[in-house]
């Protein structure tokens, strides 16, 4: 690490974040002067109508496609506006950052976080991915190096510390837990990754009931609504076979094994399941699906079926207090900031609902059928 | 003389939930369930008190003999402690919380603090080192 400032210094007066946020737009406006002009794409979100703006075509391909499901025709101002640029489409570097660069270890990705009252500045060592917002403004400016080289990480859940920032402002928490259901009821898959979320969203989906994510939705507490956000699912090699994802329909470009578990390859969740994947669903209860014990490799066949769990996996009732230890330190230790309002509305919304824990059996379809008939069953 | 009081760490969130405290550790990704009267300590731990208030506040709502509840309460402070849950701090002019009794007891629980590190992934993942406004990383402590 160097001794020497390498920052842009804040103005006289002003704030080093509000600074690097103004210099970032302003950027992100040569970016796009210098590619012919900025592309844009009208989402509607979590019930917000949100503008991505992009400088180029290849960030567009590359962090929008996974949003495609949310596009709506462009109607008056938006509530948000996120803008995108590389410098290898436009030529256009972001401004020097105001921290000595942090060296990313293989497999993980360090954050530098500058902060003030009214900016955010979050720097990825390992994606190398800057994001820079006004919350409370409703707008936010992210940048990579090249659009045709995005990071894995980045491809599976895109602009997701923008849309974090944004979206918190805004009472919807971006909260680590998959959805499905039927006629627009359904239930939350919670857990750390690895627990089982992903393939079980997955499962449900194939056995015909909707989804709204595997990894990630925008909470909205009062109305107990789960809100789609990417329409990628992340899904181990083993997972995929399981379920019978077709090779065609994975994308491994890029995916490497992290720190936390086994490499995981994208699947693009409508082109899987079309007509499924929705943009909200009412949550009816939490489920958290567990790995039965001691048994990962005889979960991981196959060959071998449920011998000793029955056809179907077992549903448990949780205590809210277990339904929360089980919701929230993934979501609140991710949030960043903001732990203690993230941790307060998951509280919230497991006093409301029941939870249950789904001890998974290898059958998907078993697991599936479970789940479907919760939610039959859920009030 | 005045004693040490005690009260929640600053970087600790922290809900009650059916009677049971979920409290997570911003700075490591731990996080922590506490059962038993533990939640009874903790509610007076928001307050800010002294190991004496509350084991005399435990005794006004506890069917049980200081004799039991002081030992519980020093092993309890001390995990407390130790995991980072709770800070101490001198009695300089600190306003004296306002305790509430009770007119009917309940049994006394021994308190129960488990520990969960299953989260400590991603801090090794996505470590978040915060630049203060001089601009220098100050990697999460």
């Amino acid at each position: 690490m160097g001794t020497q400032p390498r920052a842009v210094r804040a103005a006289t007066g002003g704030d080093l974040a509000d600074e690097y946020f103004s210099q970032l737009l302003d950027r992100f406006e040569q970016a796009a002067t210098a590619v012919g002009g900025a592309g844009r794409l009208d989402l509607e979100m979590a019930g917000l109508r949100l503008r991505v703006r992009h400088a180029g075509e290849g960030l567009r391909a590359g962090l929008l496609a996974p949003f495609e499901h949310l596009a709506c025709p462009p109607q008056g101002d938006p509530d948000l506006t996120i803008s995108l640029f590389d410098t290898a489409s436009s030529g256009i570097e972001p401004p020097p950052p105001p921290w000595d660069p942090i060296v990313a270890a293989p497999g993980t990705n360090p954050v530098a976080r500058l902060r003030s009252e009214r900016a955010c500045v979050l720097a990825a060592a390992g994606s190398r991915g800057l994001t820079a917002a006004l919350p409370a403004e409703g707008i936010a400016v992210f940048h990579l190096p090249d659009a045709t080289a995005i990071p894995a990480s980045e491809r599976a859940a895109p602009i997701r510390e923008a849309l974090q920032l944004l979206m918190a402002e805004r009472g919807r928490l971006m909260t680590h837990a998959g959805a499905v259901g039927r006629d627009g009821r359904g239930v939350l898959f919670v857990g750390r990754g690895g627990s089982g979320k992903s393939t079980l969203a997955l499962s449900c989906a194939l056995a015909g009931m909707e989804i709204v994510a595997d990894d990630y939705v925008l909470l909205e507490p009062d109305s107990l609504t789960a809100h789609a956000m990417q329409s990628t699912a992340k899904l181990t090699e083993d997972s995929a076979t399981r379920l019978g994802v077709p090779a065609a329909l994975i994308d491994t470009a890029g995916f490497e094994p992290t720190l936390e578990g086994p490499a995981k390859a994208l699947v693009r969740i409508p082109s899987l399941v079309p007509g499924r994947m929705k943009r909200r669903i009412t949550i009816a209860a939490v489920v958290a699906p567990a790995l039965p014990p001691l048994s990962s490799h005889l979960f991981a066949s196959t060959a071998k079926k449920d011998e000793v769990n029955g056809e179907e996996g077992a549903l448990r009732p949780m205590s809210a207090a277990e339904g929360l230890r089980a919701v929230a330190p993934s979501t609140v230790v991710q949030s960043g900031f903001g732990g203690e309002g993230s941790l307060a509305t998951l509280a919230d919304l497991v006093r409301r609902v029941p939870s249950y824990a789904l001890e998974l059996v290898s059958d998907p379809e078993a697991n599936a059928a479970a789940v479907d008939r919760l939610v039959a069953e859920l009030d | 003389m005045s004693e040490p009081r005690f009260r929640i760490g600053p970087e600790i969130v922290h809900e009650t939930v059916d009677g049971e405290v979920i409290a997570i550790d911003l700075t490591s990704g731990s996080y922590y369930s506490l059962a038993g009267s533990g939640p009874a300590v903790w509610e007076l731990l928001v307050l800010g008190v002294s190991e004496a208030e509350i084991g005399a506040a435990l005794a006004d709502r506890f069917e049980a003999e200081q004799a039991e509840i002081g030992p519980a309460v020093s092993a309890l402070l001390d995990q407390l402690r130790e995991n980072g849950l709770i800070v101490s701090e001198t009695e300089v002019a600190v306003e004296r919380p306002a305790l509430a009794s009770s007119d009917e007891k309940a049994p006394f629980e021994t308190p129960r603090l488990e520990r969960y590190n299953d989260m400590k992934d991603y801090f090794l993942l996505d470590p978040i080192h915060e630049v203060d406004t001089a601009g220098w990383p100050r990697p999460a402590a």
